[in-house]
C-alpha cells in the first residue's frame, strides 16, 4: 500500500493562534508616497511551534492507544532499511510491528520490508525532505495502528531538517554509519542533540575507514549528555541484541503506563 | 524541497487569517527568520511565487526580517552574535553560552488595505 502525503498543512488548525491585535498603521510606500491607510494584522506565529503542538497531540493519542512510535533518521545509505529488517527479525515474535517508509518517490524500501511479512506503508513526500507531525499522522492512519505495539518511521534520508520537525514520535533514533566519517556531530549538531539513541552502523567496516569511534562518542555526548550510543552492524548482526533490548525496554515502558 | 513545503504552510495560514478578517487582498506578508534557521531567505523568496500561484495572495509581497543568532556568555554574561564570533565569546573567549535567538521562523504579520 502506498499513499501520497499532501503538502504539509503545518498551520491550518483553526483557532490556535488568532491574530492578537488589529491596529491601523499609516504605511508609506513607493518612496514615501502616501498610499492611504493600511492595516497590519499581527500573527506572531512560529511555524515550528505549530508543528510542535500537532506533534504533542499525536504523541498523547499514541500513548493512549499504547503504540510506541520510533522516528528513525539518517543520511541516505547509512543502513536504516537494513537495520529495520534485523530489528523486525528479532522482535516480530514478541510484538506487533508496523513500518512507515518515507521516500521522495520510490517504493523500494517498502518492498524490502514487505518481504519480512510486516505491516508496511510507503509514504511519498513529493519532494519534501522531511516529515512533520501532520504527515506522520496521515501515514499512521494509512498504516492502521490497530493492535500495533511498535510503529517505526523511516524518515527521509537527510541529517538536517528532519531534526527540526517533531513527528510526534515517543523516541528519536539516528544512524551514523562508519563510512560517513567521525566529523558528522560537528557538522550536524542539531540532529545529534535531539535524538535519544545513536546507532553507529557498519561497524564491521571500521578497519577500512579512518573513523574514530571514541571521538564520535565524545562529540555526541558533548551535544547530548543523555544520548545512548550503540555500535552495530546490520550486516553481521553485531550489536543488534543491545539495540533491540533498548527498543524493547522503551516500548514496554511507554505501553505500560 | 524544504522551503516550498513550509512556505505552502505559511500561505495557507495567511489565507485563513485573511478570510476570517474578511480581507479582499493582502499587500505584504512579513516573516521573521533567525540566522540559525534552516530556512534560507533567498530560497524562500525563490519558491514563494510557486506557493502563492493561483491563490488570493498571487500579488502579495513577501518581506523577510532576519533575527540575529545571539547568545549569552555563561562566563562573562555579555551578549554576542555566535555566527560573527565563530561560537566563541569575543569578550572572554569562552565557548560556554546559551542561545537567546536565531532559530526562529515566524509569521510576524500581514499588511492589508
Ligand atoms: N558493510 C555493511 N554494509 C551495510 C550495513 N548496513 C547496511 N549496509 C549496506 O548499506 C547500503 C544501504 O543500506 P540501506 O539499509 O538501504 O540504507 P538506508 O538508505 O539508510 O535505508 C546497502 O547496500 C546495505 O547492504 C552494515 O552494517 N555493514
Ligand atoms: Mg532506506
Ligand atoms: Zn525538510
Ligand atoms: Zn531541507
Ligand atoms: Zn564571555
Amino acid at each position: 500500500m502506498s499513499i501520497d502525503t499532501t503538502p504539509p498543512p503545518h498551520l491550518c488548525k483553526a483557532g490556535v493562534n488568532k491574530p492578537t491585535d488589529t491596529r491601523l498603521l499609516e504605511q508609506f510606500l513607493n518612496k514615501g508616497k502616501m498610499m492611504g491607510t493600511f492595516k497590519t494584522l499581527e500573527i506572531k506565529e512560529s511555524v515550528f511551534e505549530n508543528n510542535n503542538i500537532q506533534a504533542d497531540l499525536l504523541r498523547d493519542e499514541l500513548k493512549e492507544e499504547k503504540v510506541f512510535l520510533l522516528n528513525l533518521m539518517s543520511s541516505p545509505g547509512s543502513g536504516k532499511t537494513t537495520t529495520l529488517v534485523r530489528t523486525i527479525e528479532t522482535l516480530k515474535d514478541e510484538m506487533n510491528i508496523g513500518i512507515m517508509e518515507a521516500d521522495i518517490d520510490s517504493d523500494v524500501d517498502a518492498h524490502t520490508i514487505a518481504q519480512t511479512g510486516t505491516r508496511v506503508i510507503q509514504l511519498h513526500t513529493g519532494g519534501m525532505c522531511h516529515l512533520d507531525a501532520d504527515m506522520t499522522r496521515q501515514g499512521l492512519n494509512g498504516l492502521n495502528t490497530d493492535n500495533l505495539d511498535l510503529a517505526i518511521l523511516e524518515n527521509v534520508g537527510n541529517l538536517v531538517c528532519p531534526a527540526e520537525f517533531d513527528t510526534g514520535a515517543a523516541k528519536n533514533a539516528m544512524i551514523l554509519s562508519v563510512p560517513e566519517g567521525d566529523d558528522k556531530p560537528l557538522k550536524y549538531p542539531l540532529m545529534f542533540s535531539i535524538v535519544d539513541v545513536l546507532l553507529i552502523n557498519k561497524i564491521d567496516a571500521i578497519d577500512f575507514f579512518d573513523f574514530d569511534l571514541d571521538a564520535v562518542k565524545q562529540r555526541a555526548r558533548k551535544l547530548n549528555p543523555n544520548i545512548t550510543i550503540i555500535p552495530i552492524s546490520a550486516k553481521t548482526g553485531e550489536g543488534i541484541a543491545e539495540w533491540t533490548d533498548w527498543l524493547r525496554k522503551q516500548a514496554k515502558a511507554w505501553n505500560q503506563t | 524541497m524544504h522551503e516550498l513545503g513550509v512556505v505552502i504552510g505559511v500561505v495557507k495560514k495567511v489565507i485563513q487569517v485573511a478570510e476570517s478578517n474578511q480581507l479582499q487582498s493582502v499587500d505584504t506578508i512579513v516573516l521573521q527568520i533567525g540566522q540559525l534557521s534552516s530556512m534560507i531567505p533567498t530560497y524562500i523568496q525563490t519558491c514563494y511565487p510557486a506557493a502563492v500561484d493561483g491563490t488570493m495572495l498571487e500579488k502579495t509581497k513577501l518581506e523577510i526580517e532576519i533575527l540575529p543568532a545571539n547568545a549569552l556568555c555563561k562566563a562573562c554574561h555579555q551578549v554576542f552574535n555566535i555566527i560573527e564570533n565563530r561560537s566563541q565569546c569575543p569578550h572572554c573567549d569562552s565557548d560556554e553560552w546559551g542561545l537567546l535567538s536565531g532559530k526562529e521562523f515566524i509569521i510576524k504579520e500581514i499588511i492589508a488595505q
